[in-house]
């Protein structure tokens, strides 16, 4: 339930938390001491000041995508905003690797290489390069970037547009699928070809209740406020092997509220026939993961946002019209049934049958 | 291991912002900078054709893109036409007023990568007339062999040409061609004089196009008219008068004012007897599949 701030120019939308606070407050009768102790909590949940810049992204590589990572900083360089900072999380890597990454790193024009750190993290799952960037990241907004997905210029740009409206809220862009191959190259590099066009895959408005499901929102359609971490103290989930976005993209989206940016900005590659976290994992460990993110959420207290009411009554109405479908097919009456269904069926493929041998006769 | 050669980098301006041209001139002289470590490229300079009715670079700008020039051992020069040429007119026009062995045809908010220049100055080499790097976000669809690289024609959103190749064939059809396919041209005009055309996907170019948010094309009206209208002449150039026949057949039935447009704009060219003559009788290079000059790849 996102509250609204006025101010002088335009309306800001605040967090889940805090339009449940306001909410709070918002009844004549509240205890004093209560309304005391809530306006501490706004006060604690404000969005923190940041000298930093507006984003700070995190690219996580482990040194073995070497020509994607290439296009993923060029991405980042061609960004109409510059309004960021990258830090490279190294999770890893091999020697060989690693020493590539630095030297496409320090290859970079100084405008922007100088806004590029390395952090280096051994061992741990996915999620742990995660958590060490955000204890290092300065930015008021926090994203993720893999090293082998594309941007589109207005990335930055956009996540910055929304977040003009929006304070303490997750900002979501839309992101396009392209599919790509594994290709040497002509000059020998370990390259790839694209062979599709961008597909607008995914919903392009945030469904929380249809998120609860699926993830349909890839890592880097996500600005995540850095009070998620900060104030609320979240951090990715170490323990899962993958799923780690989808968990947080969870906690976060029910904690905070979500604002869609409404626009494409990044696309992201699905791999055929090379390496990817759905080849790197056996589908036991996709499963722990998805029932381990699924337990936990369901183990903890929910804010939905507004609309949620009507979106579950119809969801509801759909679970008593699939009840009723099922208590009719098991139904006496039903399987006494069967033989004339079965009649009604061969009739109409002989109809269908006679029909065919007519047009074949007129043509 | 090629020569050192020396390279023009060359942009035609059109009311771009200063700071992205800025930007551009930062990343193409680091990129030459790599290219120079290698001993792939020696003495290089920066050329920007500026085609806008007010002056893109004030002098504070042309000193900064002067500045990261010079730190990598080149020179620049802002050429101010004072009227819009197209882009093909306007690399012409440019392409005089420097000598190099190599030529780098750049959009000029283009981002090149780091090893960009390196790693087309590989590839342009013996028979190979022109080598096209890779865009990034959105890849050309255009089909490439996957040993050569060769292709049917090069985007000159970053392209690296010999001068000598570009000399051979008169530079741009600019009087054909004002915004769209000059390239494809050049391209076709490069393979009927026997060199190669190929796409290097280890060089890569940030160019900041965008798709809507259903991840469709959102053409300019601009961009839909000189297409189509590069698309009769194109026809008519490399020999096809069926397919001019069935374009303008095509454009007459869609009786837009934009397709009405093209085909007085050809007709008129036709009866002042200015279009180009026809080349590749046996059609050995151009290619026409389904509106596009190429085999895609998707």
């Amino acid at each position: 339930m996102p509250s609204t701030v006025s101010e002088a120019v335009a309306t800001v939308r605040t967090s889940s938390i805090s339009g449940l606070v306001d909410h709070l407050l918002s009844e004549p009768a509240i205890d004093p001491r209560l309304a005391s102790a809530l306006h501490a909590v706004q006060e604690a949940i404000a969005e923190p000041v940041a000298d930093g810049p507006f984003l700070s992204v995190l690219l996580r590589t482990q040194g073995r995508r070497l020509e994607p990572i290439k296009d993923a900083l060029l991405c980042l360089a061609g960004q109409t905003s510059q309004d960021f900072e990258v830090i490279v999380i190294d999770h890893d890597s091999d020697p060989v690797g690693a020493a590539a990454v630095r030297k496409i790193i320090a290859s970079q024009p100084a405008s922007f290489g100088g806004r590029i750190r390395i952090l280096e993290v051994k061992g741990g799952n996915r999620a742990r390069p995660l958590n060490a960037g955000i204890h290092a990241a300065t930015g008021r907004y926090i994203a993720v970037f893999d090293d082998d997905d594309l941007l589109f210029g207005n990335w930055v740009a956009e996540f910055e547009r929304v977040a003009e409206t929006s304070s303490g809220r997750l900002l979501r862009g839309v992101v396009a699928v392209q599919n790509v191959a594994p290709e040497k190259w002509p000059q020998a590099q370990e390259g790839f070809r694209t062979i599709s066009w961008p597909k607008a895959a995914y919903p392009r408005e945030f469904d929380q209740l249809a998120h609860f499901e699926v993830n349909y929102s890839p890592f880097m359609s996500w600005a995540f406020p850095r009070s998620l971490f900060v104030t609320y103290g979240l951090e990715f989930d170490e323990d899962l092997t993958v799923c780690e976005d989808w968990d947080m993209i969870l906690r976060g989206s029910t904690m905070c509220g979500v604002d869609d940016v409404n626009a494409l900005t990044a696309i992201y590659r699905r791999w055929e026939g090379g390496a990817s976290s759905y080849t790197d994992h056996s589908k036991d460990s996709w499963a722990w993961s998805e029932a381990r993110v699924w337990e936990k959420l369901d183990g903890s207290t929910l804010v939905l946002p507004s609309g949620s009411v009507t979106d579950v009554r119809w969801l509801l109405a759909g679970r008593g019209a699939r009840n009723e479908l099922n208590a009719l097919v098991h139904s006496p009456a039903w399987r006494l049934a069967r033989p004339l269904r079965g009649f009604v069926r061969a009739v109409r493929y002989g109809r269908a049958l006679a029909g065919k041998a007519r047009r074949r006769v007129r043509w | 291991m090629p020569d050192v050669r020396s390279l023009v980098v060359q942009s035609v301006l059109f009311g771009n912002a200063p700071r992205e041209i800025v930007r551009a001139a930062e990343a193409v002289a680091t990129s030459v900078k790599w290219a120079r470590a290698e001993g792939l490229i020696g003495e290089w300079s920066l050329l920007l054709g500026d085609c806008s009715d007010v002056e893109v670079l004030d002098a504070s700008h042309q000193a900064d893109i002067r500045s990261l020039v010079l730190d990598q051992g080149g020179s620049f020069e802002y050429h101010v036409f004072g009227a819009n040429l197209g882009s093909a007119a306007g690399h012409n026009a440019l392409a005089p007023k420097a000598v190099s062995d190599l030529i780098l045809i750049l959009n000029p908010d283009a981002v090149v990568a780091p090893d960009a220049v390196e790693a087309l100055a590989r590839v342009v080499v013996g028979s190979v007339g022109i080598a096209e790097a890779r865009q990034v976000p959105l890849e050309h669809p255009k089909d490439y062999e996957v040993a050569t690289g060769n292709t049917s024609w090069a985007s000159t959103a970053c392209a690296l040409t010999p001068r000598l190749a570009f000399d051979r064939v008169h530079g741009f059809d600019s009087k054909t061609f004002f915004l769209y396919c000059d390239d494809v041209d050049y391209s076709w005009q490069l393979r009927l004089a026997g060199y190669r055309v190929v796409y290097e996907p280890a060089a890569r170019v940030f160019h900041d196009k965008r798709l809507t948010v259903t991840a469709d094309w959102p053409a300019s009206s601009a961009e839909v008219y000189f297409s189509a209208e590069a698309a009769i002449f194109l026809a008519h150039k490399y020999s096809r008068p069926d397919l001019v026949s069935k374009l303008v057949r095509q454009f007459r039935a869609e009786g837009t004012e934009v397709a009405r447009k093209v085909v007085e704009s050809f007709e008129r060219r036709r009866s002042e007897g200015t279009l180009p003559l026809p080349v590749d009788s046996s059609h050995t290079v151009a290619q026409f599949i389904g509106g596009n000059y190429a085999v895609h790849r998707f």
